[in-house]
């Protein structure tokens, strides 16, 4: 995958994060049914875009050090 | 042996682990200002990682997160949904601030953005804003240790005593050995925080209800309106959509701007290190589930804490647990705490001398580093003297702090990434946002939609930002290009 499209699809993630967790966005998912592993929905909600955030942020990172200096510098 | 002796011997024990390790990390570090600031920059991923969750995670979050599910419920949820939000962008950022930091010797933020916008007064300003923001943040962790040790030991430690023993060894290694120290007790404190919190999170439930499911519909049968976003408010009323988007918004926009955790930048070993602290960053994150937890599994429960805030304490009180846990546990809110006030100590004292005094007055190095150590001692002491007024509004101080310190973030960006900002721009933005914030602080009855005043001042501030730059004349080239790529 190319950088342009990681950090594309990252800064997709973290949009469509804030859009789905805030007003008028969260509107729809603000509901306690149907629960998930014992949670309410809303918080199972807010709880899968926090463990998302750690796999896309690790898929980026993956992406980044393929095109970074072997240096550890920006590429 | 009676219950609360032994459990303030673990505390005890708990406490001098936490000193014998704070005191023990300064001694391999320099004397110098590079050194007590940023700790040599010498901080790799272990530290990075515990130092940021630790400073993150206050008692605020570990008193105050429980105590808002308990009370308000699903307004809780806003605290899970902003710190991955904040922090994503400093994959990015971080290593920038990082590499200005080696090229130009900075060590705080005011430092930065003065660079790019050469101002004394700004600079000072920055500096007294900060402090303004840090004085009611450390009283409350103060508050926080000095309540649980308290509680705990049946009132044997009053809340004087407990919060002048915790807070006098974190200024004993602060003094000694500073982002040194914070760093490794924070490394110990953090971990300690998320063991205690998962642990407890599963086992309160599971106790007292047989399950988190069983709890949850539970307080569905009974109390519906809680598992509901926005939740309530601290008042029992419905709280607005409004009000709930801009929190998260703001805490966003502020968290890394708080210049305890924006100089962690200045303290990284290197830029993989940094990019990587943002990358576990949700992974701390996920420690307040079962924070929230704790505080659900109070609702249905019997009796009621003396406020929201104690629902912990109270819990952990009346649940017949061993001894031993609730020495545990109390050394896990000391650790949350602790691993947050040493930080912001540091950090008032760094921000105060570099930004302000230094400005106006030429210090030695030698000379620097004293004045830093007088003033942890005397932000902590102004600090210990409010926290023991049990009527200082301050939990309504800490909600503006977010106000002011997010209003950091446009000259922050605009140092790094626009060509055109200039300082009077610079210097006209922030004025103009911290003065609407401050305006609808005070007037929480004019506030649009409810929202947070933080986000109305950014939104005054980034327009004046940009019209006044574009409206003075244009940095010199070379100047930019040491900041901007």
């Amino acid at each position: 995958m190319s950088l342009r499209t990681a950090r594309a699809l990252t800064a997709l993630y973290f949009t469509l994060s804030l859009l789905t967790t805030t007003w008028p966005g969260m509107v729809p998912f603000a509901r306690v049914e149907p629960m998930i592993l014992g949670l309410p929905f809303s918080m199972a909600w807010v709880g899968m875009w926090l463990a998302g955030s750690v796999i896309v942020l690790w898929l980026l990172d993956r992406v980044e050090r393929r095109h970074r200096d072997p240096d550890g510098g920006e590429g | 042996m009676e219950r609360w002796v032994f459990i303030t011997i673990i505390i005890a024990i708990y406490l001098a682990v936490t000193l014998t390790i704070g005191l023990l990390a300064g001694r391999k570090q320099t004397d110098s200002v590079a050194g007590y600031v940023a700790a040599d920059r010498s901080f790799g991923l272990l530290v990075m990682y515990f130092v940021t969750g630790a400073s993150v995670f206050s008692a605020f979050a570990f008193l105050g997160g429980p105590g808002w599910a308990y009370s308000q419920g699903a307004a809780s949820f806003y605290i899970l949904t902003y710190g991955a939000l904040g922090m994503a962008p400093f994959y990015w950022v971080g290593p920038r601030i990082a590499k200005l930091g080696r090229r130009h010797g900075f060590v705080t933020q005011a430092q930065l953005i003065t660079g790019r916008f050469p101002s004394k007064g700004l600079s000072a300003l920055i500096a007294v804003l900060s402090l303004i923001a840090f004085v009611p943040y450390v009283t409350i962790q103060m508050r926080g240790a000095g309540i649980v040790i308290e509680a705990v030991t049946d009132g044997h430690v009053p809340l004087w005593l407990g919060a002048l023993v915790a807070y006098g060894i974190v200024i004993a290694y602060v003094l000694s050995a500073g982002a040194m120290a914070v760093g490794w007790t924070n490394t110990f404190q953090g971990i300690f925080m998320i063991v205690i919190a998962w642990s407890l999170g599963l086992y309160l439930p599971y106790r007292l209800y047989g399950g988190i499911g069983p709890m949850f519909e539970g307080i569905r049968e009974a109390r519906p309106e809680l598992l509901v976003p926005p939740g309530l408010t601290a008042a029992g009323e419905p709280w607005s959509w409004g009000a709930y988007s801009t929190f998260i918004l703001v805490s966003a926009v502020g968290l890394m701007m708080w210049p305890h955790l924006f100089m962690k930048a200045f303290t990284a070993k290197n830029d993989d290190t940094l990019r990587r602290t943002v990358i576990l960053f949700p992974t701390f994150q996920l420690f307040l589930i079962p924070v929230l937890l704790i505080g659900f599994s109070g609702v249905l429960f019997a009796g009621t804490p003396p406020s929201a805030d104690f629902i912990l304490p109270f819990m952990i009180l009346e649940t017949d647990l061993p001894p031993l846990v609730v020495g545990l546990f109390c050394a896990g809110a000391l650790s949350a705490s602790m691993s947050t006030g040493d930080a912001l100590l540091h950090a008032s004292a760094s921000v105060v001398v570099e930004d302000g005094v230094m400005q106006f007055t030429k210090l030695d190095e030698r000379r620097q580093r004293s004045l830093m150590q007088a003033l942890v001692l005397l932000t902590g002491a102004t600090a210990y003297w409010f926290a023991l007024d049990p009527n200082s509004s301050l939990v309504l101080l800490l909600a503006s702090a977010y106000g002011i310190i997010s209003q950091f973030a446009p000259p922050v960006i605009a140092a790094l990434y626009w060509r055109r900002a200039t300082t009077s721009g610079a210097v006209a933005g922030l004025v103009a946002g911290i003065a609407v914030a401050v305006f609808f602080w005070q007037n929480p009855a004019l506030k649009p939609f409810d929202m947070h005043e933080g986000v109305i001042g950014l939104l005054v501030h980034i327009p004046v930002l940009v019209g006044v730059s574009l409206a003075t004349p244009a940095q010199d080239g070379r100047h930019v290009a040491a900041y901007v790529d």
